[in-house]
């Protein structure tokens, strides 16, 4: 007598794969609309900026017209200038004192430590409203002796105020792997703590640094709330200049432009930045 | 050589955080019980809880509960589809899924009202996708600026970006074996997804979700820009006063917004106390 072999199904086995097929499809399409739904408002301000006509809602013919105009448009040339100026500033200054108090904070014990990354990550959890409201109260306090404060000064101080957590948590971890006995080292050789530190500590956290650096310059680049509440006499950047602009109805095709070369910059210095680091990494392996 | 050496080198910066971060709070708190124009005190100033008065205004509950409905609804969206694309990304062969993040927030580099401005145009029923595409036979016009559409379509994908890099940080740290372990032991895919790898990545969508929902509860620019002015959130009210120099308003409504913060910051000091994922 023969019995009939069982089947796979009879194991308990359920065939998905024709499920798992239409899963992945679906899957990829529906990532590909979000990341279309992403770039749709890049794609929007790349067309409007090779449009010759003023009017938004009509493409007349391609122009690079308003690439030029940006260097000849009175005022946004000036804005262009002090939101470069005031994220180039606050970048610096971040980076460099972000980079001590990092190390500051490393060597602190556990406890104290983490009180401090509590408070560390308030400006970065902060609603900018809350951020940039505070930060104009304090210094209103201070007006009355120097009533010239609100503009480029305060707006440096709030911008440092945002980017410097970014820096410090940032450089924090790459910290916690440089080997302590590294400095013994250095202090066996006879090297001062302070110049350890700039010479063997700094060099060997520079990538976080470099990480740092980036993401405070990109947060303080395009900070509009912050930025809206502490300046003053007449001290514009470019997102308080385009809201203006937009509440006026009078936004030049020029920012469009400006826009489009900076997100290319952005592109091409990221392409040649990740070639760069799989040549490093070749060369590496050899 | 002790490293301890250097551990009072983050005492400036402990002092710069309590005059940047606290003071501010002290001066709001006492700015909700006087009133003044501005933050000038001369004799007529006094103590008053009358402040509290704009707490019961239409215009204040109306705006609360857009920004709770927009802020949770933003988050929710967000989560779905944001880990949705972190662990695609996550599972992808790609071999520099570096280059891919990088891709998915270069957006986030041009100019976020730009970006806003831009989505407004085309939302409007001529625009100039569609004068495009028009000149190729498709007609197609959408008019929904100006509706709670439109603006939660604007929050979503200003802040997607926030949900999905916590995500994927808190997903690559999982340990492959781990995975590897579940299926040995005879778990389903789905079932090794939810009792294995989402509970692993929860901290990211906790710090994700705190990324997105603060900002897009009290941001003030896209809801002017996308709503026309029809959708009034916290953060309208607060910048409305604000160029009508009553401070005491806004520092009410930002003492409200501060302790949803604090309740925030006590929830990350707890699932990340090293603050890992928050970059």
């Amino acid at each position: 007598m023969t019995y009939p072999k069982a089947t796979l199904q009879e194991y308990g086995f359920k065939d998905y794969s024709k499920l798992k097929k239409v899963y992945s499809v679906l899957s990829k399409i529906l990532v590909a609309l979000i990341i279309f739904a992403l770039y749709l408002p890049i794609l929007v301000i790349l067309i409007q900026s090779i449009n010759s006509s003023t009017d938004l809602a009509v493409f007349d013919k391609f122009t690079l017209k308003w690439y030029v105009e940006i260097f000849k448009h009175d005022t946004l040339t000036d804005v262009i200038l002090n939101t470069l100026l005031v994220s180039f500033c606050a970048t610096v200054i971040s980076t460099v004192a972000g980079t001590f108090i990092a190390v500051g904070i490393n060597a602190l014990p556990t406890k104290k430590r983490q009180r401090l990354i509590l408070l560390n990550n308030i400006p970065l959890l902060n609603a900018d409203i809350v951020t940039g409201l505070g930060i104009m109260l304090v210094f209103s306090l201070l007006l009355p002796i120097f009533p010239y404060i609100f503009g480029f000064p305060v707006l440096l101080i709030a911008h440092v105020f945002f980017t410097l957590p970014y820096v410090v948590l940032s450089v924090l971890p790459k910290l916690k792997e440089v080997d302590p006995n590294i400095m013994d080292a250095a202090a066996d050789l006879g090297v001062k703590p302070y110049k350890a530190l700039v010479k063997i500590v700094v060099p060997a956290v520079k990538a976080g640094i470099f990480s740092g650096m980036l993401l405070a310059f990109t947060m303080s680049v395009d900070d509009f709330i912050i930025s809206y509440f502490t300046t003053g006499n007449g001290f514009d950047n470019l997102s308080i200049w385009i809201y203006g602009s937009i509440g006026r109805k009078s936004l030049t095709p020029a920012v469009y432009a400006f826009s489009t070369l900076l997100t290319l910059f952005t592109l091409v210095s990221l392409l040649i930045s990740n070639a760069l680091q799989k040549k490093g990494h070749r060369r590496k392996r050899i | 050589m002790n490293k301890k050496t250097f551990k009072h080198l983050s005492t400036p910066y402990l002092v710069w955080l309590y005059v940047l971060a606290v003071v501010p709070v002290v001066i709001m708190f006492a700015l909700m019980f006087i009133r003044t124009e501005g933050v000038t005190i001369d004799e007529e100033t006094s103590f008053t809880l009358s402040n509290f008065a704009i707490l019961v205004e239409q215009s204040t509950i109306v705006a609360f509960y857009n920004s709770f409905k927009f802020g949770i609804l933003t988050t929710l969206i967000c989560i779905v589809l944001g880990y949705f694309v972190a662990y695609r990304i996550y599972k992808s062969h790609f071999g520099n899924k570096f280059l891919i993040l990088t891709i998915l927030i270069l957006p986030m580099w041009s100019n976020m009202l730009l970006r806003t401005e831009a989505l407004g145009n085309i939302m409007e029923p001529n625009n100039i996708i569609s004068n495009l595409l028009s000149r190729i036979g498709i007609d197609i016009s959408v008019n929904i600026k100006g509706t709670d559409f439109a603006v939660l379509a604007g929050l979503v994908f200003n802040y997607m970006p926030f949900m999905i890099l916590p995500i994927y940080t808190a997903l690559e740290k999982i340990d492959p074996s781990v995975e590897e372990a579940a299926l040995d032991l005879g778990v389903t895919e789905v079932r090794k997804f939810w009792k294995v790898v989402y509970p692993l990545s929860s901290k990211g969508i906790i710090t994700g979700s705190i990324m997105v929902f603060l900002p897009s509860l009290s941001g003030f620019a896209i809801p002017e820009i996308l709503g026309k002015g029809n959708i009034f959130m916290l953060g309208n009210l607060i910048q409305q006063k604000f160029v009508q120099m009553e401070y005491y308003y806004g520092a009410i409504l930002a003492i409200i917004i501060l302790i949803l913060i604090l309740g925030s910051l006590v929830i990350i000091s707890r699932v990340d106390k090293e603050a890992e994922t928050l970059l």
